[in-house]
């Protein structure tokens, strides 16, 4: 059960944080450098996972994912296939409580960099996102780091939208979190232990990586 | 030759915090922008530029038209040519000084671009800066590194926004010289924006004073008289 826990759990996660790392980043541009209608609404609807509980996110999931969902009932006729009790239907409620933490940390690094930097860039002739890739990019990367870490523990700890959305399958869909849970309410003592001390090391790592990373790549 | 008439409003919760209503022609030589902080040099300097854009009015360089709101005509920053020399220089800080050079040379070729780097930090007698970020450099240097960038990219007009404002006396004197020996081998217009009534007096062709977002007074020598 351990094994297969964590294969599961670090299968999920990297799945998601590369997910969250490309759609993060570009919903960071968007909302730090576009003006658009709706922006509020939309930064309003990213932020929501976070502070929604994480089973009312997965309820939504369902509602959205779901064979009969808004969304899943077009991709079930399609495919004959729900993202319900599946190890993607795992990644994507990782991504959706992660997203907010990356694009948080990372809008608030590409709104940091000074602005000069970018205006100087256009003036040498380079186009807003060759700019960015060159420019802001590099400038914000301490904070885009620490948001994909950040994302990165979260998407491991994940267990209430994850539960809902696809369920609690031995091999399956148990990740991590779901077997301690399970060991717990089965007596098993010693398995929870050690699957907790696996992720109290992991997300440890996590903390000083961030720490580590927040004290470096200091320009003036 | 560049020729601006430009209005422009800054409003702020409804009320008018300035206005600017400029009209000027500045010729091939260092036209110095002068005036108090808050008279609207910098904002002059951005609308030529194109970081910020006029109410209403003309900007024309040469034969080109850079803003025309009768026109509706208004060229992206990124093509106008313009150098920009930044008051905190705006040296990109990840980058070298050859880099930060290479980063503005319109050339694709990459061996090319990096010789061409070298060529403008010879010019400017920096080569021993080229694999130095600017953290690690003076004042002096990367003034001369960012008057180096703005040149590589080969612009019709070089602005510069008090440029030495963060440098000591001494190296004053110098910058100013080289400031003058480069628009002399480039032969395009050099805008220089000062509060510093020594730099102006120094290096005016033409000395515009602006007081307020209007102009002041005009002194045009040489050329510009006739045009003016």
């Amino acid at each position: 059960m351990i094994w297969s826990a964590l294969q599961l759990s670090l299968l999920v996660v990297f799945c998601a944080t590369l997910i969250v790392g490309v759609a993060g980043l570009a919903f960071a541009f968007l909302l730090a450098k576009r003006n658009f209608r709706g922006k509020e609404l939309l930064d309003a609807l990213l932020t929501m996972p976070l502070v929604l509980p994480p089973t009312v996110t997965g309820y939504y999931l369902i509602i959205l994912l779901g064979r009969r969902g808004l969304i899943g009932s077009y991709i079930y006729d399609l495919t004959g296939w729900s993202f319900v009790f599946t190890w993607q239907g795992a990644v994507i409620a990782a991504v959706i409580v992660s997203l907010p933490l990356m694009i948080r940390a990372s809008r608030a690094s590409i709104e940091s960099v000074n602005p000069n930097y970018e205006v100087a860039a256009y003036t040498l002739g380079k186009r807003e996102l060759e700019t960015f890739f060159h420019i802001t990019l590099p400038l914000a990367k301490r904070g885009i780091i620490a948001g994909l870490i950040l994302s990165f523990a979260r998407a491991l700890g994940e267990f209430g939208a994850t539960l809902m959305i696809a369920g609690n399958i031995p091999g399956k869909t148990q990740t991590m979190p779901l077997a301690i849970y399970e060991a717990v309410a089965s007596g098993d003592d010693q398995q929870a232990q050690i699957l907790a001390l696996i992720l109290t090391a992991i997300s440890i790592l996590a903390v000083y990586l961030t720490n580590k990373i927040s004290r470096s790549y200091v320009y003036g | 030759m560049l020729t601006i008439d430009v209005k422009k409003k800054f409003v702020k919760k409804g009320k008018e915090e300035f206005s600017l209503d400029v009209n000027f022609i500045a010729d091939a030589g260092i036209t110095v922008l002068a005036g108090a902080s808050g008279a609207g040099k910098t904002t002059t300097l951005r609308l030529i530029a194109g970081i910020l854009v006029p109410d209403s009015g003309k900007i024309r360089l040469g034969s080109e038209t850079f803003f025309d709101s009768e026109k509706r005509t208004n060229v992206p920053i990124q093509k106008r040519k313009v150098g920009f020399v930044f008051q905190d220089y705006a040296l990109f800080p990840h980058l070298t000084a050859g880099q930060n050079i290479a980063f503005g040379a319109k050339i694709p070729d990459k061996i090319a671009k990096r010789e061409k780097a070298h060529e403008m930090l010879e010019l400017f007698r920096i080569e021993h800066l080229e694999n130095r970020l600017p953290s690690e450099m003076s004042g002096g240097e990367q003034q001369r590194t960012a008057l180096a960038r703005a040149l590589a990219s080969d612009p019709r007009i070089v602005l510069l926004d008090e440029p030495l404002s963060a440098v000591d006396v001494e190296t004053r004197a110098k910058l100013l010289d080289e400031i003058e020996l480069a628009q002399s081998r480039a032969k395009i217009p050099f805008i220089y924006v000062t509060h510093n009534e020594a730099e102006a007096s120094r290096l005016a062709n033409g000395r515009i004073t602006l007081e307020n977002g209007r102009i002041k007074s005009e002194e045009l020598k040489a050329i510009g008289e006739s045009l003016g």
